[in-house]
Order: C-alpha cells, then sequence, then structure tokens
C-alpha cells in the first residue's frame, strides 16, 4: 500500500526521533486493520481513492503528528496579554511616529532624490520594525521560560489606585472619575513630535530669511529662547507617552504639563524684555513702507505673545487644580 | 450556534470520561484498534489521535503496560492495566460515584 506508506512518512518527519519508530508502527497497524475491515465489509480490495478517503479522515500527517506532541507555546497565556501590549507600543507608537514624523523628513529632506529618500524611509521603518519584533518576542519566550516568582509575592496593597480625579475634555460636558483620555496622549504624543520636528527646522533660520521681497533678521535674543522654546516642543513626547502607557497617573502628567508652561512663560518672558525682536530690510521698499511693516509686524508679535502667556497661564490654572485633585 | 455549543461542551464532557472508559475496557487485553472498536460499540465513539497519544500517556504514568505480538501475521501493541492502573481505576471509578450523586443532588435541589 504505497498511499499509506507515503502518509505514514509525512507523519514520521514531525514526530520526535525518539518515538517515530512506535508510534509509526502502532498507528500504521491501526490504518491497515481498518483498511481490512472495510475490504472484507465490501469483498474486494481498496484501491487508492478508497485508501486516500481514509487517510484524509484521519487528516493532515502535521496535525496527526501533533496530537502526539505535548502542548507547548512560545509565550503563554499569562505573559501573552503584556506581550501584545509591549508590540503595540514599541511599533505603533514609537517606531511608526519616529520614523514617519523625525527620520522621515530628515532622510527625505537630505536625499539627492525625495521619493527614493521616502521608499528608503518605509524600508527602514519595516526592517526596525521587523528587529524589535524579533527582540520583544525573544525576551518573552526567554520570560516565559523562568518561573514567575513575581506572581506569586505579590501585594494588594500595592496595586495601583483607581484614579478619582475628573479630566476636563470640554469644560462644558465635565468627564467624572476617568483617566486621561486617550486620544488625548496621542494627539498630545503627535504634536509633540512634529513640534519639536519643527522647531529643529527653524534653527536653521535663526540667522535669518527672505520672504519675498524683505530680508527677515532675527534679534539676538532668540537665539537664547530657542532652547526653551525646543525643551517645551520635546516634553511634549513624554507627557503623551505617559498618558498612553499609564492613563491613570495624572499627577505625573500635570508636572510634565506645568513645567511645559512654565518654561514657555519664561521663554514669552524674556522675548518680552528684549525689545526689538526682528528687523526688516528690503531694497526695494521705501523707509515708510518698512516701518509701517516694522510696526505690524512688532504688534502681531506682542499680541501673539501675550497670547501664549495668557494660555500658559489659564493652562496651568487648570493643571495645577488637576493635580491637586488627583491622587496618583 | 446553541448545535455547535452543545457539541463542542458534550466533547469536553466525553473526554472527561474517556480514561475512566479506557482503563476499563483495558481490565481486558486489547490493541489500538479493538479498543477503540470497542468504545464506540459501548457508544463512547473516539477518534485514533486521541485514543493512541492517551494511550502512551497513560503508560508513561505507569497505569498500562503493553508488549508488541505478532497476531494474523503483523506485529501489533497490546495494552492492559498494570496493577497502579486497577488502583487507580478502583479510586477513579468511586470518584465517579460520587461526581454523580453529587450532580443528582444540586439536579434534584433545583
Amino acid at each position: 500500500m504505497e498511499l499509506l506508506d507515503r502518509y505514514l512518512n509525512a507523519v514520521r518527519f514531525w514526530l520526535p526521533a525518539a518515538q517515530q519508530d512506535d508510534i509509526i508502527a502502532e498507528l500504521g497497524d491501526d490504518i491497515r486493520s481498518q483498511v481490512e475491515e472495510r475490504e472484507s465489509a465490501l469483498g474486494h480490495k481498496l484501491d487508492d481513492d478508497d485508501v486516500a478517503a481514509i487517510l484524509k479522515e484521519r487528516g493532515h500527517p502535521m496535525l496527526m503528528a501533533s496530537r502526539y506532541l505535548p502542548q507547548r507555546s512560545l509565550i503563554g497565556p499569562v505573559l501573552y496579554p503584556a506581550y501584545v501590549v509591549v508590540l503595540r507600543v514599541v511599533l505603533l507608537w514609537v517606531m511608526i511616529p519616529v520614523f514617519v514624523l523625525i527620520v522621515g523628513p530628515v532622510v527625505i529632506a537630505t536625499a539627492a532624490n525625495p521619493t527614493a529618500g521616502a521608499i528608503q524611509t518605509v524600508w527602514n521603518l519595516a526592517m526596525a520594525n521587523v528587529f524589535a519584533l524579533g527582540v520583544i518576542t525573544l525576551v518573552f519566550a526567554i520570560l516565559e521560560r523562568r518561573p514567575l516568582r513575581e506572581l506569586e509575592k505579590w501585594d494588594p496593597r500595592k496595586l495601583p489606585h483607581v484614579p478619582k480625579a475628573t479630566f476636563i475634555a470640554d469644560p462644558a460636558k465635565p468627564a467624572a472619575g476617568k483617566a486621561i483620555p486617550r486620544a488625548t496622549s496621542i494627539a498630545e504624543l503627535i504634536c509633540g513630535v512634529i513640534c519639536t520636528g519643527v522647531c529643529m527646522q527653524a534653527a536653521w533660520y535663526l540667522g535669518g530669511f527672505n520672504l519675498d521681497i524683505v530680508h527677515v533678521a532675527l534679534a539676538p535674543v532668540w537665539r537664547s529662547v530657542y532652547w526653551l522654546i525646543l525643551l517645551s516642543c520635546v516634553a511634549g513626547i513624554p507627557m503623551g507617552w505617559f498618558g498612553l502607557v499609564w492613563p491613570s497617573r495624572i499627577r505625573l502628567r500635570s508636572i510634565i504639563r506645568l513645567s511645559i508652561d512654565a518654561v514657555t512663560l519664561i521663554a514669552i518672558g524674556v522675548l518680552s524684555q528684549a525689545g526689538t525682536l526682528l528687523t526688516l530690510t528690503s531694497p526695494k521698499l521705501s523707509p515708510a513702507s518698512l516701518a509701517e511693516a516694522m510696526r505690524w509686524t512688532t504688534l502681531g508679535l506682542q499680541i501673539g505673545l501675550g497670547a501664549a502667556a495668557i494660555v500658559s497661564l489659564i493652562d496651568m490654572a487648570q493643571e495645577g487644580r488637576r493635580y491637586s485633585r488627583a491622587r496618583w | 450556534m446553541n448545535a455547535e455549543l452543545f457539541e463542542n461542551l458534550k466533547l469536553e464532557l466525553r473526554r472527561g470520561c474517556l480514561i475512566v472508559a479506557v482503563l476499563a475496557h483495558l481490565r481486558v487485553e486489547h490493541y489500538g484498534y479493538t479498543l477503540r472498536k470497542a468504545l464506540g460499540d459501548a457508544g463512547l465513539a473516539v477518534d485514533e489521535g486521541t485514543l493512541y497519544p492517551l494511550l502512551r500517556r497513560l503508560e508513561t504514568q505507569g497505569l498500562l503496560v503493553s508488549e508488541w505480538r505478532e497476531e494474523n501475521k503483523r506485529n501489533k501493541r497490546f495494552y492492559r492495566l498494570s496493577p497502579d492502573g486497577e488502583l487507580i481505576l478502583g479510586q477513579l471509578l468511586d470518584e465517579w460515584q460520587s461526581i454523580n450523586g453529587s450532580i443528582n443532588r444540586i439536579v434534584q435541589g433545583e
């Protein structure tokens, strides 16, 4: 029965070496017994189609072999939820934003061919994700094979508190007893990355830039506050990150938010004391026109700085109240 | 959906009974195929992919003993209860009766 021998050989491939002969001998005898009984009932020899039908009922060789193997898993049911969370955070909330918002623009801007730069960025992101997936899977596979003593020595009193503080996403509709909404944290994270990128690009223009026929020269004070502004932008990234990973840690997020507001106010204070913030020159405009443009630009800047200061103060007040009401 | 759910739950229920049924049948010597037929005739049909691994496990646990013998010009592996297997079977049958009694009390108590 050549078909049966082929089936048994295929099953043998997937069995542990030490048990192959024994299992195949027994399985082969069982199938031959079934064939003989069928032949006895029908009164004639079975052809290949009949034998194939019997073997198909038994199941694929890999499936048949698996029934003789012990139940094993690379990452078991206890660690699997944590594995999925780590994967999601690293691959979705770290790798993709970093590559799309920081690495990508830099590569594309410096590449001879922007399209090639974009393709290179996507490829690098894919490879980085594959590497990260492999490392994370390996780490969890190792953790799976060591005893989880941490799960035996736990104290219910050390579990995180349930947040009682409210987070007002819409002042008209206060939400009671909720942690930081995920959408807010995502928005903060993305804004932090974008603002950091824009701020880093802006460093090239601190020496001055051209707007059509007008040359804009920024006052030296901008170089002093540039690092404060950059710090505020960068701080938005961990703030969004913490909000995603620990949405109930209201106080931690408030501390970061208050720090950003404080730095913003310091920068605004320095700029307000500086006097002239920029100078406009143009070979094509009259002195009167330049003076008029200068007046309106300065007024706009003063209004902008004032508005930014008011927003920062209001935000500080709100965050201060949120901090005082949060337990965690 | 209910039929599928019932079949799955029935399978789980029968799976729990299979060990007792196999040990009970092996008070008399059988080889795999005849054991499977006997179980099927008794109303407890089981596929070979479940039975043979179970027989190996029970033998590893010392509840069965086996030997290869030639019968009808073919080598077959015959199983029967070991002394430990007989002891365990007695205990499992007592446990079975106890569970039966508990279920009956729960059902009648409703």
